[in-house]
């Protein structure tokens, strides 16, 4: 009975436990606090441990009862019905019990669970703070060694030293006192100083200045007092100049020469100076005259020491120019070539009078980046010349000079080293800029103190006096027997144009009085158009038809016979003779293979030239061989052995008077003609 | 340095002139030595030059060897005409005759023997001496040449013993019959004449441009060259290449050359000949042309065989062969040259050509 009504009163309990409960609060919270009923405090009040204990007896108990319960039931009968229900109220006692304390306990970890994280925000919060002071100390510390790091401007200054700041620095700037002990007073005190220096160096400057200004000004004044007296010694000077002339003495003339003649490179100045001086000693026609401006060439700063400064300054130069510019390749190239081409601003000018007062007018440059001369000549004459068709190439500037010492045709440049140079800017001889630069003989060179061995190439190439004295005799005279020579062929030209072969009276003795056969034509050939020819294959094989030679074709003609005559002029003429091929048109084509009369004609003008030279200096050579031509002709077409057979006069009758027709195993004809006596013997 | 040179001889005169002396230079004669090891060979400028034929026939033959070994100025005008004997060289040009020791030549000593002038009539023009002819068994010389007659001299005492009269122009060539002392002798004239030594007559005259056959007026009537080699003879020149039976004075094979012949010579049972042109023709008796061996001269005027054997064993090669015409012979070729047995053929050039064979031109000595 007593479960049933711990039932009955348990559950009551609860209901009023639960619904009174909120009932109260709603009718007054305040007044009914303090009795209100709270499982959370009872909680507090509890021990845990005692629960624990309740709660393990509780379940024993209930299984005790389920147990004995279970027994009843077992057992069955009429009164176990009552036992049961006394067990089932007790159980239920415990059942409650059992739900108080599973309140109790969920109430606990709720509790607990609070606490728990309570805890844990404040972990949070002191951890924030920690991290909070551990950035500033690292904050900290970096400015700190930011600090320490600072360099200061005054480091940089060089200050004097520490003995000699103690020395001369007044004492109320270096504080020796304070200074001494403490080290940052102490560079205080020295930049101070430092400081007070600077200052009055400064002032110093200063002071200079005004003074350089000064002197500036007298320098000034003094220049100004010069330039005022030049005026005054110029007209001084030109006050002379009458009484210079007067007297013969153009020292005046010879002074400004001289004074332009510094300016000239080497080798012109060489030249200028051995031909001044061969002037003077033995050719007194010859004059010396510089041309060009000298600005310019003072503009070059007298760089052409030697070839080296030459060659670093075309560098320069190129180097310029491609830095300015950036042109096509084909216009970049141009320009190199143009640069290594570059002739002096001064040129020499040689005046050489003949004795027919012809002039021979010779340029001489300097082409600075190759070191090496040129020189254009030009004759001129006092008498208007008819030019022959024929002699177009005798007097021209390119050919006038070519070979005057032997093979030096002036086509190739004579220092090795300008051909490296070539290859650089893609020129490939200097054969094509001739006719514009001038051109390179080698006496040019020669005659300006260069010299070129061919074997061993120099460094670099000096001009040298001595070598340019010792050929000046020899080249002058040479230069001058040219243009006499040439200018004499140009006479004759002239004439055998007009099929006048032009023997002078002087020569008149080498030829018999009558001579028959004509010249009919002189024209000029070309070089091609004679080595093709068939009779002159001996010739070109003897190799005497080079192309520095100048060729002309002659036609001598009696009656039908028609002689041909391929003539070979040398350069050199006269000294070297005219070389002369035949071929005779006359009842068939004879030449020198065919007929030793032939053969024995060409060496009668070519062997035996020097007999025809004339007087001295020969250059009438090319008319007696012309004319000894004709002779000869005669001679052999008058001794021609007459045919019996054919009926008729001889076309050619014997007018020569001959001591025999023919003599030898060559049956050579008497081409000797006798002079006085006017009979034609053999050789 | 170069003022030494005077200004009137610049460099390059002299090399032009000595050019155009080569150029125009012809060669008139050739000897052989007596040793056959040498060539002397005459120009028109009267220089002789040596060469040696060993140098430039051995196996190690350089461009020098073909040079001459030695050159000297012998005469005045051309030499015309050089023989050999033993010890002496002869030559000839315009009107005397020189005599040359071998030995001395060889060591380069060119001083001449002695000199010889023919007794001429005084004229306005010295006459030249165009062949020059040994007459071994009378030890004497033979000179023809300008002024129309035969020269004999006694070589033992250097006299003139007689002059043979009787050519109208002058003599161009000589030939001995060696049987008998009779000479040949052809000239301008276009006559040859047979002469007896010791009677010192004109025994016989062909007057070749006569013969209808071998006459051709276009050429002259001149006789060039002539050989002879017992009954027959052959001549060339104006008229035509021809042999001529002696006995008979009848020519028997004309050769079909039209160019004028200016040497001649009996080879084993040939004939070779030069001249205009520039080849050395080999004939056959019956007047066949059996080659023409081209040379590098234009024209040729002397032909030389070297008859010295090298080897004692050659001898035979040479020996004169002695038969008339029609006779069928093999010609053995190459095999009888030998060493130093050449042909050498010059003219008007100065190089003298040196046949090694009769096929083909060897090559060339140059002056």
């Amino acid at each position: 009975m007593s479960s049933e009504s711990s039932k009955k009163r348990k559950p009551k309990v609860i209901r009023s436990d639960g619904a009174p409960a909120e009932g109260k609060r709603n009718r007054s919270d305040t007044e009914q606090e303090g009795k209100y009923y709270s499982e959370e405090a009872e909680v507090d009040l509890r021990d845990p441990g005692r629960d624990y204990e309740l709660y393990k007896y509780t379940c024993q108990e209930l299984q005790r009862l389920m147990a004995e319960i279970q027994d009843l039931k077992s057992r069955g009968g009429k009164d176990v019905a009552a036992e049961i229900e006394d067990r089932r109220i007790q159980s239920c006692v415990h059942f409650m019990t059992l739900k108080k304390l599973n309140r109790l306990a969920h109430i606990r970890l709720k509790k607990g669970r609070d606490q728990t994280h309570e805890a844990k925000q404040k972990v949070d919060a002191y951890h924030l703070q920690l991290q909070n002071l551990l950035y500033e100390v690292m904050h900290l510390q970096k400015e700190i060694t930011k600090c320490l790091e600072f360099k200061s401007k005054h480091e940089e200054i060089d200050l004097v030293s520490l003995e000699e700041f103690y020395r001369e620095a007044p004492p109320d700037i270096s504080k020796a006192d304070i200074t001494k002990g403490d080290p940052h007073q102490q560079t205080l005190a020295r930049l101070d100083w430092e400081l007070e220096q600077r200052k009055r160096l400064a002032e110093k400057y200063r002071e200079c200045l005004s003074n350089k200004e000064k002197i500036l000004k007298e320098i000034e004044v003094k220049k100004e007092y010069l330039s005022s007296l030049q005026p005054r010694l110029n007209s001084i000077m030109q006050a002379s100049l009458p009484v210079q002339e007067y007297l013969f003495m153009p020292y005046d003339q010879a002074h400004k020469q001289y004074e332009t003649a510094r300016h000239l490179p080497p080798p012109l100045y060489v030249l200028f100076v051995q031909a001044t001086a061969y002037g003077q000693a033995c050719d007194k026609t010859l004059s010396v005259a510089i041309e060009g401006s000298v600005d310019e060439a003072k503009a070059l700063f007298k760089p052409h020491e030697d070839s080296q400064d030459d060659e670093s300054d075309s560098d320069a130069e190129e180097e310029q120019t491609t830095k300015r510019r950036r042109p096509t390749l084909g216009v970049q190239l141009d320009d190199k070539r143009k640069e290594m081409l570059k002739r002096h601003p001064l040129s020499l000018m040689l005046d050489l009078k003949c004795k027919d007062d012809s002039v021979l007018h010779l340029t001489f440059y300097y082409l600075m980046n190759l070191n090496i001369m040129t020189v254009k000549a030009k004759v001129t004459t006092t008498t208007e010349l008819i030019t022959p068709i024929s002699a177009g190439d005798l007097l021209s500037p390119d050919s006038v000079l070519s070979c005057l010492y032997p093979g030096d045709h002036g086509k190739k440049t004579p220092n090795p080293a300008n051909q490296y140079q070539f290859d650089k800017v893609g020129i490939l001889t200097l054969r094509d800029y001739v006719l514009e630069l001038g051109h390179p003989y080698l006496w040019v060179q020669k005659l300006g103190g260069l010299h070129f061995p061919k074997e061993h190439p120099q460094q670099t190439v000096i001009a040298d006096h001595s070598l340019s004295a010792s050929h000046m005799e020899t080249t002058m005279k040479l230069l001058k027997t040219r243009v006499q020579s040439r200018l004499a062929l140009h006479k004759q030209f002239a004439s055998l144009e007009h099929g006048i072969i032009p023997v002078t009276s002087d020569c008149q003795y080498l030829f018999p009085a009558k001579v028959v056969s004509r010249l009919v034509k002189w024209v000029t050939i070309a070089h091609e158009d004679y080595m093709e020819l068939p009779f002159t294959k001996d010739i070109v094989e003897a190799g005497l038809a080079g192309d520095t030679n100048l060729y002309y074709m002659a036609l001598v003609e009696r009656g039908t016979a028609k002689l041909q005559a391929a003539v070979v002029l040398n350069p050199g003429y006269s000294s070297i003779p005219p070389i002369f091929q035949l071929c005779l048109n006359w009842k068939g084509e004879k030449t020198n293979s065919n007929d030793d009369n032939i053969r024995a004609m060409e060496s009668e003008v070519n062997v035996c030239y020097t007999e025809l030279c004339g007087p001295r200096p020969g250059h009438q050579l090319l008319t007696n061989q012309l004319q000894r031509l004709c002779v000869l002709l005669d001679v052999y077409l008058e001794t021609e052995s007459h045919d019996d057979s054919v009926e008729g006069p001889k076309e050619f009758p014997q007018e020569k008077m001959c001591l025999r027709l023919f003599r030898g195993p060559s049956r050579m004809k008497p081409f000797k003609y006798n002079h006085p006596q006017g009979f034609f013997s053999h050789r | 340095m170069e003022r030494a040179v005077p200004y009137t001889v610049p460099l390059g005169q002299r090399e032009v002139f000595q050019a155009l002396q080569r150029l125009h230079m012809t060669i008139f004669s050739q000897s052989v030595s007596p040793c056959g090891k040498f060539l002397a060979s005459g120009n028109n400028y009267g220089q002789i030059a040596i060469f040696s034929l060993s140098a430039a026939l051995s196996s190690e033959a350089k461009e020098e060897s073909k040079k001459p070994i030695v050159t000297f100025q012998a005469h005045d005008g051309p030499v015309y005409s050089m023989v050999s004997t033993d010890r002496h060289l002869f030559s000839a040009g315009d009107g005397e005759v020189k005599a040359w020791l071998w030995v001395e030549i060889l060591k380069k000593g060119c001083k001449e023997l002695w000199r010889r002038q023919p007794p001429y009539r005084t004229s306005l023009e010295v006459p030249e001496i165009n062949a020059l002819l040994l007459v071994p068994k009378e030890n004497s010389l033979i000179l023809a040449g300008g002024d129309c007659q035969l020269h004999t001299m006694d070589l033992e005492t250097g006299t003139f013993t007689q002059a043979l009269r009787g050519h109208t122009d002058y003599i161009h060539c000589l030939a001995l019959r060696e049987r008998n002392p009779e000479v040949l002798s052809g000239g301008e004239d276009g006559a040859v004449r047979l002469w007896d030594l010791r009677m010192a007559k004109e025994v016989q005259t062909i007057e070749v441009y006569k013969h209808e056959e071998c006459s051709r007026p276009h050429n002259g009537r001149w006789i060039g060259c002539l050989a002879t080699d017992s009954d027959w003879m052959v001549c060339g020149g104006g008229p035509a290449l021809t042999l001529w039976h002696l006995r008979s004075s009848t020519p028997t094979t004309i050769f079909p050359m039209w160019a004028p012949q200016k040497h001649v010579t009996f080879y084993q049972d040939l004939i070779l000949s030069a001249g205009q042109g520039p080849c050395v023709n080999q004939w056959q008796l019956s007047g066949e042309l059996k080659a023409q061996v081209p040379g590098s001269s234009p024209g040729l005027l002397s032909l030389s065989l070297n008859q010295q054997p090298a080897a004692p064993e050659c001898k035979v090669g040479l020996a004169r062969s002695c038969g008339g015409p029609g006779k069928p012979r093999v010609w053995a070729g190459s095999s009888l040259f030998s060493c130093l047995q050449v042909l050498t053929a010059a003219g008007s050039s100065c190089r003298v050509d040196v046949f090694t064979n009769l096929g083909y031109r060897a090559f060339s000595l140059s002056f």
